[in-house]
């Protein structure tokens, strides 16, 4: 069981070293970062004074592990735009993003377990039928389109919620919150619902899936002819037994919301880390870049290992064995 | 001759079950009628197909669409349950299933389940309850120390011990028994039918035994139906149906049982011809016809009722019993 988990944490740390050769390989070799501070106009004393500076003149396992040092303290240089340090310019969009990942990602999975329950248990009843069809709709609209037509709704005709931004944020010191504030939830509604909608789809018809699968086996057979009432067949019997896969969809989900909500965070103009990326990009800001890729990576890792983790807690085959996985 | 009439403990009366294709409607049980009485181990005896486990599942009002029951009765102790089948689940009809690797939930602690299913039934507070199931699983044949062991730790035999612990465990007056041992070691088996029956017999619990094994049946049952197409062929006592079979149906299936002795060896396995219909294609009259070698014309026209209470054969109709 602890050399499971042991396993587990190296096998993490190993993932995170590789993501930060990659990122130390943009960030070093993609474009010249003597050229990109200086310009082309530099004379040569003040190139080599600043590769000097910079340690670009030592060898490159150094300069990786220099990397690794500084980004192990969270040190990633600074922005080529504005020259602010990097982590600065994360550590004050990150709350933001993880927020609205976090909102949207507890909207999503909850709907979607409770739907995804309730349309395999009354399968073929109208209601069900109405929630898969609507759903389709959901996942086949662009989510732009969605925010769009979100904000046209809640805050062009009703005029019910903010169309951008984070509304009135508290300062906590290290972190910025729009929890408590009215305008901050009230701004938080209409992305983390863009956000969430295709996370519950998704979630949702999975979970249908696995729970028409499961409530075929024998045991759920033996519980129903010893008389259990479907209230404990549902919950205690069947819905522990589709966890697994419904976690780990989970977890992608949540991972790719914090790196990818780009779209969502561009249409609500909501001053994320995707959105700083975005501008990154545009003006080919290479440390951002190299250190939003390393966080994205990091945000990754992290969850799939709680994912791990969370199936041992799961399925006690797992903890007793986790090679031999009997189906 | 006569002996006091004993008052069945279940009855199916004229039973079918249908099922429904689009517009097309085929029975997979047809005029299904026979009694269980209290106490007694009643084999279901028939080849894959033949409703046999349909038969249990319809007891416990476990049919589901396209599935239906279409007409009959079931009687438990006086009452009609075909339409409400949960109030006597559990409590006072169980079941058995064929494959133990299959029937425990791998997430939960057997002790768990045995608890759960006790106080769903017997209104008695949780350390009593615990103690109640450690009993039964000894009673079983489980050491009372691996309560809170996970299903996936036992081999199949003992994880079948679990399910019949489950299965006695509210008491009931009839435990329904599908294919219990198909699934397990030669060596096993004649382990877990013996403690079967011997804690059926000491708690006066019926048991539907479900099963192709005419040996099984020969060792375990007192009575014995045997079930073709959906359609009883014949009823009776074991030892009368094994000595004298009056169907030809149960004919052919005792033939087709294999034997260990020195005969064995020299001569070949009896086949009954062909295979049993699909349910689409069952012919008129007796559904046994086109295979039976004894067939008369008579046998293609009309389908033959129970005779004599034993077996649905116009062939009896000559002789008598």
């Amino acid at each position: 069981m602890l050399l499971i988990i042991l396993r587990r944490i190296l096998q993490a740390i190993m993932v995170l070293l590789l993501v930060a050769l990659v990122s130390f390989i943009i960030f070093r070799y993609v474009g010249n970062p003597v050229d990109n501070i200086l310009g082309q106009e530099a004379t040569l004393a003040q190139r080599a004074a600043l590769e000097e500076a910079l340690g670009l003149n030592q060898s490159i396992y150094i300069q990786y592990f220099d990397f690794l040092w500084k980004a192990a303290q969270f040190e990633f240089g600074n922005s080529y735009r504005g020259a602010l340090p990097v982590s600065d310019l994360i550590a004050s969009r990150l709350p933001a993003t993880l927020e609205l990942a976090i909102t949207s990602a507890i909207i999503g999975v909850s709907l979607g377990v409770i739907l995804g329950i309730y349309t395999a248990i009354n399968r073929g009843s109208f209601l069900s039928n109405f929630i898969l069809s609507t759903s389709l709709i959901g996942v086949s609209l662009p989510t732009f389109l969605i925010g769009v037509l979100l904000i046209w709704i809640f805050s062009v005709e009703l005029n019910w919620l903010p169309s951008f931004g984070r509304g009135e944020v508290v300062d906590l010191g290290w972190w910025t919150t729009g929890f408590l504030t009215l305008s901050g939830i009230k701004s938080l509604i209409l992305p983390s619902i863009t956000l969430g909608l295709y996370q519950m789809t998704l979630v949702m018809r999975l979970t249908r899936a696995e729970m028409l699968e499961v409530l075929k086996q024998d045991y759920i057979r033996l519980a129903y002819s010893l008389g259990l009432t479907k209230k404990q067949i549902y919950f205690f019997h069947a819905l522990p037994n589709i966890l697994i896969p419904v976690i780990t969809i989970a977890g992608l989900q949540l991972g790719s919301v914090i790196a990818f909500a780009i779209i969502t965070e561009t249409v609500f103009q909501w001053p994320g880390v995707g959105l700083l990326f975005i501008n990154a990009v545009y003006y080919v800001d290479i440390p951002v870049m190299s250190a939003y890729l390393l966080l994205v990576g990091f945000a990754f890792v992290i969850i799939n290992l709680i994912v791990d983790l969370t199936y041992l807690l799961i399925d006690p085959r797992l903890r007793d064995n986790q090679l031999k996985l009997e189906v | 001759m006569t002996s006091k009439p004993v008052k069945p403990l279940l009855e199916i009366q004229n039973l079918d079950v249908t099922l429904k294709n689009r517009d097309s409607y085929f029975k997979a049980l047809d005029d299904l009628s026979f009694n269980v009485l209290p106490g007694e181990i009643l084999g279901l005896v028939g080849e894959s197909g033949a409703g046999k486990s349909m038969t249990g599942s319809a007891i416990l009002g476990l049919i589901e669409p396209p599935l239906f029951i279409s007409k009959g009765k079931i009687i438990f102790k006086g009452k009609r349950i075909e339409e409400n089948a949960i109030s006597v689940r559990g409590s006072m009809i169980s079941m058995i299933f064929q494959d133990p690797l299959v029937s425990l939930n791998p997430l939960r602690k057997i002790g768990d389940q045995l608890v759960e299913t006790i106080r769903t039934h017997i209104n008695i507070d949780k350390a009593e309850a615990i103690t109640y199931a450690k009993n039964l699983l000894e009673e079983v044949g489980i050491d009372r120390e691996r309560f809170n062991a996970y299903p996936h730790t036992f081999s199949g035999g003992m994880r079948q011990r679990v399910v019949i612990a489950l299965a006695l465990a509210p008491n009931p007056s009839l435990i329904i028994a599908d294919e219990p041992t198909s699934a397990l070691d030669v060596s096993v088996q004649a382990l877990i039918l013996a403690l079967l029956k011997r804690l059926c017999k000491e708690r006066g619990t019926s048991i539907i035994l479900i099963t192709h094994d005419m040996g099984v049946i020969a060792e375990t049952t007192d009575r014995v139906a045997v079930l073709y197409s959906g359609r009883l062929s014949e009823i009776g006592k074991t030892s009368e149906v094994l000595n004298s079979p009056k169907h030809p149906y149960t004919q052919g299936l005792i033939a087709a049982t294999p034997r260990i002795d020195a005969d064995s060896l020299k001569t070949k396995l009896y086949q009954i011809p062909g295979t049993m219909p699909d349910l689409s294609e069952i012919p008129d009259g007796c559904p046994f016809h086109q295979r039976c070698s004894k067939s008369i014309p008579k046998c293609s026209e009309n389908n033959p009722p129970l005779l004599y209470d034993r077996a649905s054969c116009w062939l009896l109709e000559k002789e008598s019993v």
